[in-house]
């Protein structure tokens, strides 16, 4: 009995892979396609997950992964225990991104609003045109702009505070101004294309809408209350939870082009740290795992926020 | 009922009026630093030193950007850019769409897992050091191709480019296997044609981020005339390191903040020339991306 269904089993396995071996035949020239990018995939995307076994580890070059001591958790308890700057990179780290939720986030939202309100099809485009210029400089040509503008020497801003009597500022030099610098450069960068998306939700909005309300008399201020934004709210509140989901991630290139050590006990970040010490001072398993509880926490906020945007909308956020 | 129709009028123009006016100032606002490091770059060094650039330019002189192209480093960094621009773009995009064209296909066995595979780097990543140590044990560091192959392929661009693959209606490809083209024919003389809006987008979006990226040429970089052009800048102009530039005996005479605004606008030129192409299709872009499968 046994074995027949050993044999059956088997057989199927057989045929599986027969049918298998026949269907990569048949299709081939689709495989030859796909390898490329899944053997890219493989190895500069899913190789590094493997490579976080050395947080779990002594790690050094030399050493190599294989000839590193396996330590546990002990880098764990030492960045939540011991480690004197880990709580202030989580604080610098959220604190800007809330502070870009608060004063970012709606920005876009309602410069989209606002140019849905420029009836001049042309006068808008030259609007559209100017404002999403920024979005495809880099951060190091616009940060530079930055630190050049607010220069406490030959800096425009500093020039014109020097004009009206006042003392030069040093702006990059603060503490307590960092934050709010790398919040504003954000909104002056990328709030303009920020706005393509609400406006594509804009421009979806049925006509008749508006025509009934304005039948009931409805000015433009009930227009936009009552119809624009419960019509855009759905796409609102998805970019809402995926900026949510990204809160322990703030961009690389920009803290990295705008901090200096004078700022760095508001300013640096998780990654601006993890590449100075894991890379500039060769500390790989320490640094290994400071970058693995940030994808952990980053991952599970990810999927919090796709299952409330599923259960709200009957649709996740990919 | 006069008197209520002159209230709405009143108002529709009060909203109107603020949002030319907001829109207005934020547009002016998002172009006057291009304007402003371009003034500067081609005014009088004497003015500059002087502080008297605001608005408009003074005196003429392409003092600064003779000094600019005179430096070593910028013509070693903007060939690395150039060079890693053009490579890193032709071999993305070849990859990134021969994959997605496979993974959209039904006949594709286990596509669904593919994609899946695909997706879960966008949540889920090894992170900066593991990705580091990957490009060293690979061979690449201190090459220009650590600035190619480690993001040659960006997830979203292959989401999208899947998407419009799905979108193109089956009977195309049924009727070309009749006439017995396979699959590969039918990618090259079929699909890339009919998708070429949506590869024409992505393309100038990774050219762009070619140009633009700082951060792999900061962690796999060290030799400086392996540097590309944005890791130059930020040592020049973010970092300060002037010193380089003020070696020469014709610019010590010069103001930083020319030699700057002249970097700067050279290595920004480039975007701002493709830019008008960009504008065409990247709205096009983004809304073939809005298109979920």
């Amino acid at each position: 009995m046994i074995s027949v269904v050993n044999k059956n089993t088997a057989a199927k396995r057989n045929s599986y892979l027969r049918q298998l071996i026949k269907d990569i035949i048949k299709n081939r020239w689709l495989y030859v396609l796909l390898a490329p990018g899944i053997i890219w995939f493989i190895i500069y995307r899913y190789l590094p997950m493997f490579g976080l076994y050395i947080a779990f580890s002594d790690f050094s070059i030399v050493k190599g992964i294989t000839g590193s001591e396996f330590v546990g958790f002990k880098y764990f308890k030492y960045i939540f225990f011991e480690h004197r700057n880990f709580w202030q990179l989580v604080e610098n780290t959220l604190a800007i991104n809330i502070l870009k939720l608060v004063f970012y986030f709606p920005t876009p939202i309602i410069f989209a609003l606002m140019l849905n309100e420029i009836l001049n099809i042309k006068y808008k485009r030259t609007l559209q045109t100017l404002i999403y210029l920024p979005h495809f400089v880099s951060w190091v040509v616009f940060g530079s702009i930055v630190i050049t503008f607010l220069n406490p020497s030959d800096g425009i801003i500093n020039q014109l505070i020097k004009a009206f009597g006042g003392q030069p500022i040093f702006f990059m030099s603060e503490p307590k101004y960092f934050r709010w610098i790398v919040v504003a450069s954000d909104i002056w960068k990328e709030a303009g294309w920020g706005t393509i998306i609400y406006l594509a939700a804009i421009t979806s909005i049925d006509p008749q809408l508006y025509e009934a309300a304005k039948i009931d008399s409805a000015n433009k201020l009930q227009l936009i209350r009552y119809i624009t934004i419960p019509c855009i709210s759905e796409t609102i509140v998805v970019m809402l939870l995926l900026d949510i989901g990204r809160i322990m991630n703030v961009g690389f290139e920009q803290i990295y082009v705008l901090a200096n050590p004078t700022v760095y006990s508001t300013g640096d970040v998780i990654s601006t740290y993890v590449y100075r010490v894991g890379i500039g001072n060769g500390r790989f398993s320490l640094t290994t795992a400071i970058g693995l509880f940030q994808s952990v926490i980053g991952f599970s906020l990810l999927m919090t926020c796709n299952a409330i945007s599923k259960k709200w909308f009957d649709r996740g956020l990919w | 009922m006069k008197k209520y129709t002159n209230r709405i009028k009143g108002e529709i123009d009060s909203i109107k009026v603020t949002s030319y006016i907001v829109m207005t100032f934020f547009a002016i606002i998002c172009l006057f630093p291009f304007y402003y490091i371009f003034i500067v770059s081609i005014s009088d060094p004497q003015f500059v030193r002087e502080g008297q650039i605001l608005l408009w330019p003074r005196g003429f002189s392409m003092q600064a950007f003779k000094v600019t192209f005179q430096h070593a480093r910028f013509y070693s960094s903007f060939r690395v850019s150039v060079f890693r621009t053009i490579v890193g773009t032709s071999l993305g995009i070849a990859i990134s769409s021969s994959l997605a064209y496979a993974v959209s296909r039904r006949s594709l066995r286990g596509r669904k897992f593919f994609m899946v595979f695909i997706v879960f780097t966008m949540l889920f990543n090894g992170g900066i050091i593991p990705t580091y140590l990957v490009v060293r044990y690979t061979g690449l560091i201190d090459t220009v191709w650590a600035l190619i192959i480690p993001n040659m392929v960006n997830t979203f661009n292959v989401i999208v480019l899947v998407n419009f693959f799905r979108s193109i209606p089956d009977e195309i490809e049924e009727s070309a296997k009749i006439d017995g083209a396979n699959d590969m024919v039918i990618f090259y003389k079929l699909m890339i044609p009919v998708a070429m809006p949506a590869i024409a987008t992505i393309t100038l979006f990774i050219s762009v981020y070619h140009w633009n990226s700082l951060m792999d040429g900061v962690l796999y970089i060290n030799t400086p005339n392996k540097k590309p052009l944005q890791v130059y800048l930020n040592d020049i102009v973010a970092a300060g390191q002037t010193e380089d530039l003020f070696g020469d005996a014709s610019a010590r005479w010069m103001p930083t903040l020319s030699l700057k605004s002249a970097t700067i606008f050279a290595s920004t030129l480039p975007i701002l020339v493709v830019y008008p192409f960009l504008q065409k299709y990247f709205v096009k872009g983004i809304m073939v991306g809005s298109v979920k499968g």
